[in-house]
C-alpha cells in the first residue's frame, strides 16, 4: 500500500511508518501509531487496571444492593423463613455470578448504581451507562417497595425476576425471538403461579404483572430494543424515508373526517402528534401502549368535535394514518416490534390498548403499501407527487371560509405570489438561455459564413507587379509630390 | 387466550374478542352502538367512540367479557383485515339488504376468515336495515343458503328499530362459549391450555404475515 502511494507521488516519511515506541517495526494508525506488539502491551496495561476497578465497583454494588434489600425486608418483619430464603437468594446470585462475571462488567443493566452520592463521585467513568443505571436503580427501588406488602409472594416474585434477568443476560447472543419467547413464558408462568399458588385475586395479579413487566423491561430495554441481530434499524429508516416521501398526502386524499380549521380540532391533532412521538422515549411496553392510547383518544376527540358523533373505525383509521404521516414518529417499526415481543400478551390481545395498537400496526402496513389507488389518484399524478415534480393543488385563498385565520390566508396568498414569481423567474432564465444560445448560434453562423466565403473565394496572393523597393527608399514617393508651397510675396 | 381471564373453577370469566366486518355505510357502528348503549342516531350519545366497545354479560351463570372491535370498511383498507381479526373468537359480518355489493363483500370476508382461522371462529352473517324492506336487493333465500353452506348463522337486524340485535349477540356468545369449552376439553386441564393457545396464535401470525405481505406487527 505505502509503496504504491509513494510511487504515485505522495510523500510519506519513513519514520512516520515506524512504531512510536521505536522498536523498529512498522506502526499502524489504528493502533495509535504503535506496532501490534507494543500496542497490546500499552493497551493491556490500561485495560487491566480498568477491569480491576470495574470488578471492585461491581462487587461493592452487589453487596450494597443486597444489604439494602435485606434492610428493607428486615424492616418489614423478622420471620425466620424470610431470612433463610434470602440466604438462598444470595447463594443463587453467587452461583450465577461466577458464570457471567466478565459479561456483567461491561453491561449497563447488570448492577445498580451506588446508593449514596459520595460513592458516585468515586465512580471511574461517568458515562451514559451511569444515567441508565440511575433509572434502573429507581425502578428496582420502586419494585422492591411495591412488593413489600406482598410478603412471601413478593419475595418469590423478586427472586424469579432476578433469575429471569440473569437468564436474559445469558441469552443476549440468542435470537430476539428466543428472548421474546422466554419473557412471554416468564409472564405466563408467573401470572399462573400468582393465581394458583399465592391465591391472588385477578385484579391484583394484573397489577403485579404490570410491575414485573416494568422492572424487567426497564432493565433489559437497552439490549432488546432494536437489537443488532435484527434488521429493525434498517426497516426504521425505510419507514422514515417512506413517510418523508409522502409529505404531500393531504387529509382530503385520505378522507380524514377532521376539520383542522377549527382551533380546538387542530389543538387535538397537535396533541395526538406529540403523544405518538413521545412513544419512542418510553422504555416499558405498557408505557408505550399508553402513549398510543392517549394519541387515539385525542383523535377521537378531534373527530367528535368535527362530526359531532362517536367515531367509528371508518373514521378512526384514516385519521390515525394521517397523524402518523404528519408525525413521522421516530423508530416506529422498532417500537411496534418491541411491544409485540415484550408486552404482556393478555394486555395486547384483548384490551382497549390492544385495539389501538392493532390500528397503529394497520396504519403502518397501509403506509408501507400505499399506492395511487388507495389515495384515489391516477398513477401519473401519484408518480408526479412522489418524484416531487409537482404538489397537490392548494386551496385558493378566495375559497376560504371567512372565519379562516388571517395569517393562514396571507400565507397562502404569499405562497401563490411566490409560485408566480418562481414561474416568471423560470421564464426569464429560459429566455436568457435562449438569448445566450442565439448569440452563440449567431457567432457560429458568422464564422461559418466567413469560412464558406473563404473557401469559395480562396485568397490568391498574386506577385506584385513591381519588385519591392529598397527599404530606405521611403522618400521615393515624396519625389512625386508637388513641391511644397512657398510663400509668395505680392507687390504692395 | 381463547378463554383467558381470571377466576378459577366453576365461575370462570370468559373473554371474547369479536370483530365487526363489512363495507362502509352498512351500519356496523349503529349496530354496535345500539347494542352497547341502546342508542341510535342520538344527538346525546356521550360515548367518545364506537370503534372499541366492551360489554359484560352473564349467560346461564357464566360471566362473559365481550370486546367488540370495529374495523375500517373502506375498500382501500381491505388488505389490513388479517391484522384486525387475528385471535378473534367471533366475527360479525354485516351487509345492507338494499345493497347487493355489500353482500358480495361479506362472501369475500367469509372466504378469507375460513382460510386464515379455520373453524375456530364463530361467524355471524347479518343483513342490516330491514326497516328498508321495500328496497331489498338481496334475496333472503340466497343469503340463508349461503350462510348455511359456510357454517355461519344468519340474522336480520335493524339498528334503527332495534330488531334482532340482542338475539344476535346472545347467540354468538353462546356459540363462542361452546367453542371455548370444547377447546378446553380437547386440551385437557386448563393450565397447559393457555400456554399452547399462545403458541397456536403465533403459528397463525406467520400465516397472516404471508397473506398481508409483510404486515408490520405480525411477527414475534
Amino acid at each position: 500500500m505505502s509503496l504504491k502511494s509513494e510511487r504515485r507521488g505522495i510523500h510519506v516519511d519513513q519514520s512516520d511508518l515506524l512504531c512510536k515506541k521505536g522498536c523498529g517495526y512498522y506502526g499502524n494508525p489504528t493502533w495509535q501509531g504503535f506496532c501490534s506488539k507494543c500496542w497490546r502491551e500499552e493497551y493491556q496495561k490500561g485495560r487491566q487496571k480498568q477491569i480491576q476497578e470495574d470488578r471492585e465497583l461491581a462487587e461493592r454494588l452487589q453487596r450494597e444492593e443486597e444489604e439494602a434489600y435485606a434492610s428493607s425486608q428486615g424492616a418489614q418483619g423478622t420471620q425466620p423463613s424470610l431470612t433463610f430464603s434470602k440466604f438462598e437468594e444470595k447463594k443463587t446470585n453467587e452461583k450465577t455470578r461466577k458464570v457471567t462475571t466478565v459479561k456483567k462488567f461491561f453491561s449497563a443493566s447488570s448492577r445498580t448504581v451506588p446508593k449514596k452520592e459520595n460513592q458516585e463521585t468515586k465512580a471511574p467513568s461517568p458515562s451514559i451507562n451511569r444515567q441508565v443505571s440511575i433509572e434502573t436503580e429507581q425502578v428496582s427501588k420502586e419494585f422492591i417497595e411495591f412488593l413489600k406488602p406482598c410478603q412471601k409472594a413478593g419475595h418469590d416474585v423478586y427472586k424469579q425476576c432476578k433469575i429471569c434477568l440473569e437468564a436474559m443476560q445469558q441469552k443476549r447472543e440468542a435470537s430476539i425471538e428466543e428472548q421474546s419467547e422466554y419473557v412471554q413464558d416468564f409472564y405466563h408462568n408467573t401470572a399462573e403461579k400468582l393465581q394458583l399458588r399465592w391465591k391472588m385475586p385477578s385484579e391484583k395479579v394484573e397489577d403485579v404483572m404490570d410491575h414485573i413487566e416494568k422492572f424487567i423491561m426497564t432493565r433489559s430495554y437497552k439490549h432488546v430494543f432494536c437489537p443488532e441481530t435484527t434488521d429493525d434499524e434498517k426497516k426504521d429508516l425505510t419507514v422514515q424515508r417512506r413517510i418523508r416521501a409522502l409529505h404531500w398526502v393531504t387529509s382530503q386524499m385520505l378522507c380524514v373526517p377532521v376539520n383542522e380549521d377549527i382551533p380546538e380540532v387542530s389543538d387535538m391533532v397537535v396533541k395526538a402528534i406529540t403523544d405518538i412521538i413521545e412513544m419512542d422515549s418510553k422504555r416499558v411496553p405498557r408505557d408505550k401502549l399508553a402513549c398510543i392510547t392517549r394519541c387515539s383518544k385525542h383523535i377521537f376527540n378531534a373527530i367528535k368535535i368535527t362530526k359531532n358523533e362517536p367515531a367509528s373505525a371508518d373514521d378512526f383509521l384514516p385519521t390515525l394514518i394521517y397523524i402518523v404521516l404528519k408525525a413521522n414518529p421516530p423508530r416506529l417499526q422498532s417500537n411496534i416490534q418491541y411491544i409485540t415481543r415484550f408486552c404482556n400478551p393478555s394486555r395486547l390481545m384483548t384490551g382497549e390498548d390492544g385495539y389501538y395498537f392493532t390500528n397503529l400496526c394497520c396504519a403502518m402496513a397501509f403506509i408501507e403499501k400505499l399506492d395511487a389507488q388507495s389515495l384515489n389518484l391516477s398513477q401519473e399524478e401519484f408518480d408526479r407527487y412522489m418524484s416531487g415534480q409537482s404538489s397537490p393543488k392548494k386551496q385558493d385563498a378566495e375559497n376560504w371560509p371567512p372565519d379562516a385565520c388571517l395569517g393562514v390566508k396571507q400565507m397562502y396568498k404569499n405562497l401563490d405570489l411566490l409560485s408566480q414569481l418562481n414561474e416568471r423567474q423560470e421564464r426569464i432564465v429560459h429566455e436568457a438561455r435562449k438569448l445566450e444560445k442565439d448569440l452563440i448560434d449567431w457567432t457560429d453562423g458568422v464564422t461559418k459564413e466567413v469560412q464558406d466565403i473563404v473557401e469559395k473565394y480562396p485568397l490568391d496572393i498574386k506577385p506584385k507587379p513591381q519588385p519591392l523597393a529598397a527599404i530606405d527608399s521611403e522618400n521615393v514617393e515624396n519625389d512625386k509630390l508637388p513641391p511644397p508651397l512657398q510663400p509668395q510675396v505680392y507687390a504692395g | 387466550m381463547a378463554a383467558g381471564g381470571g377466576g378459577t373453577g366453576t365461575n370462570k370469566t370468559y373473554s371474547f374478542k369479536v370483530v365487526l366486518l363489512g363495507e362502509g355505510c352498512v351500519g356496523k357502528t349503529s349496530l354496535v352502538l345500539r347494542y352497547c348503549e341502546n342508542k341510535f342516531n342520538d344527538k346525546h350519545i356521550t360515548t367518545l367512540q364506537a370503534s372499541f366497545l366492551t360489554k359484560k354479560l352473564n349467560i346461564g351463570g357464566k360471566r362473559v367479557n365481550l370486546a367488540i372491535w370495529d374495523t375500517a370498511g373502506q375498500e382501500r383498507f381491505h388488505a389490513l383485515g388479517p391484522i384486525y381479526y387475528r385471535d378473534s373468537n367471533g366475527a360479525i359480518l354485516v351487509y345492507d339488504i338494499t345493497d347487493e355489493d355489500s353482500f358480495q363483500k361479506v362472501k369475500n370476508w367469509v372466504k378469507e376468515l375460513r382460510k386464515m382461522l379455520g373453524n375456530e371462529i364463530s361467524l355471524c352473517i347479518v343483513g342490516n336495515k330491514i326497516d328498508l324492506e321495500k328496497d331489498r336487493h338481496v334475496s333472503v333465500q340466497e343469503t340463508e343458503t349461503y350462510a348455511e353452506s359456510v357454517g355461519a348463522k344468519h340474522y336480520h337486524t335493524s339498528a334503527k328499530q332495534n330488531k334482532g340485535i340482542e338475539e344476535l349477540f346472545l347467540d354468538l356468545c353462546k356459540r363462542m362459549i361452546e367453542n371455548a369449552q370444547a377447546d378446553e376439553r380437547a386440551k385437557g386441564n386448563g393450565s397447559s391450555q393457555s400456554a399452547t393457545a399462545r403458541r397456536g396464535v403465533q403459528i397463525i401470525d406467520d400465516e397472516a404475515q404471508v397473506q398481508s405481505s409483510g404486515g408490520c406487527c405480525t411477527s414475534g
